[in-house]
C-alpha cells in the first residue's frame, strides 16, 4: 500500500503547528500500513497495536523533523520495521501463533485463493525477522530495493539476497505443504 | 513460478485495517502539550520563585585567589633569580681559578726554562767535583 500519496503537505504543516485534527488525519492515512507491518512481524494483534501506537507517539514528538508526506511514509516504515525487529529480539513473541482469521483486508480485491493467501502469510512467520521485514516492505508496501535497504540500514545486495532466499524457502515450504505441485521453472 | 509466487505474496500481504478505535485511543494518549511544543513555539512555564537570598559577595574570594596566585608567581620568580645568581657566581669563581692556575703554570714554566738554560750554558764555570766526560 502506498498510504495516502495524494495527501497535501499542508496537513503535515498543520499537524506540526499543533493541530490535533490534522495529526489524526495523518494517523488515519498511515495506520493500516504501520499496523500491518507490526501484525505480520509480531504475529499478534495486541502487540501490533502497541507497536503502532508507539510509532505514532514517536511521530508526534518528531513532527518537526518530517519534511514531506513522502518522508513521513518512509519514516513510519523505518521506525515500525526496526521497532518490530527490536521487539522480536527482546520479547518472547512466538512466531508460530497463527494470524487472526477475522483480519480485515484494507484493499478487498478479489483474492483468488484465500486459503493459499493465509498459508503464505503463515509461512512468512517462519522467516527470520530481518528477512520478514524485507519481504513485507517489498510485497506489502511495494517498495523498491534501494528504499528497503535505506529503511532497514541494509546494503541493496543483502536485500536482494534476503528476497531470493525467502522466495526459495517459501516455494519449498509450499511444495512441502502440497499447496503447489510443481518444481520451480527458472 | 517466481512471478506467480510474488503475485500470491502481494495478495496475501495486503495491508489490513487497524483495529476499530485505533486513532481515538492514540489521540487520548497524546501528551497534553500540543505538538508545537516539540517544534518551535516557545512556551513560557511559570516556575515557583525561590525565596530571595542575600546575594553572595564573590569579591573577597576572588581577591584571595588572586593574591595566592600572585604570591606563588612571585616566589617562583625569586627562586629563579636566586638560582641564576648562584650559578653565575660559581661560573665566575671557576673562571678566576682557571686564570690563576694558568698564571701559576706559566710562571713555573718560565722558572724551569731559566734553570734549564743555566744548567746547559757552556760558559758556566765547572762546579767543584764535576768531571768532564772522558768520551
Amino acid at each position: 500500500m502506498n498510504p495516502a500519496p495524494s495527501m497535501p503537505d499542508s496537513l503535515l504543516t498543520q499537524a506540526r503547528a499543533g493541530d490535533t485534527d490534522a495529526f489524526a488525519a495523518l494517523v488515519r492515512a498511515h495506520q493500516g500500513s504501520v499496523f500491518s507491518i507490526g501484525l505480520r512481524m509480531l504475529n499478534r494483534r495486541d502487540a501490533a497495536e502497541d507497536l503502532a501506537q508507539d510509532v505514532f507517539l514517536q511521530l508526534y514528538r518528531r513532527l518537526a523533523d518530517i519534511e514531506s508526506q513522502e518522508h513521513l511514509g518512509f519514516w513510519l516504515r523505518r521506525v515500525a520495521s526496526n521497532l518490530a525487529i527490536d521487539w522480536l529480539r527482546r520479547l518472547p513473541y512466538t512466531s508460530t501463533q497463527p494470524l487472526d482469521d477475522d483480519m480485515q483486508v484494507a484493499s478487498p480485491e478479489n483474492p483468488q485463493d484465500p486459503l493459499m493467501d493465509r498459508e503464505l502469510a503463515r509461512l512468512m512467520n517462519e522467516l527470520s525477522p530481518p528477512a520478514r521485514a524485507v519481504m513485507l516492505l517489498r510485497y506489502q508496501e511495494d517498495r523498491d530495493l534501494a528504499e528497503i535497504g535505506a529503511t532497514l540500514d541494509m546494503p541493496v545486495n543483502t536485500v536482494k539476497s534476503h528476497i531470493k532466499r525467502s522466495l526459495t524457502a517459501l516455494r519449498a515450504r509450499m511444495i512441502g505443504a502440497r499447496l503447489v505441485d510443481c518444481e520451480p521453472r527458472e | 513460478m517466481t512471478d506467480e509466487l510474488e503475485n500470491q505474496l502481494r495478495r496475501a500481504l495486503r495491508p489490513v485495517e487497524a483495529p476499530e478505535g485505533f486513532t481515538e485511543r492514540l489521540m487520548s494518549r497524546l501528551p497534553v502539550a500540543p505538538a508545537a511544543l516539540y517544534t518551535s513555539a516557545p512556551v513560557v512555564v511559570a516556575l515557583p520563585v525561590p525565596a530571595r537570598r542575600k546575594p553572595r559577595n564573590f569579591a573577597l574570594p576572588a581577591a584571595l585567589a588572586a593574591s595566592l596566585v600572585a604570591a606563588v608567581m612571585l616566589g617562583q620568580h625569586m627562586a629563579y633569580e636566586i638560582e641564576t645568581g648562584r650559578q653565575q657566581r660559581e661560573l665566575a669563581e671557576g673562571r678566576a681559578a682557571s686564570r690563576e692556575l694558568m698564571e701559576a703554570l706559566r710562571v713555573t714554566s718560565q722558572k724551569l726554562d731559566m734553570a734549564y738554560q743555566a744548567v746547559n750554558s757552556p760558559s758556566r764555570p765547572a762546579a767543584p767535583g764535576e768531571e768532564e766526560n772522558p768520551s
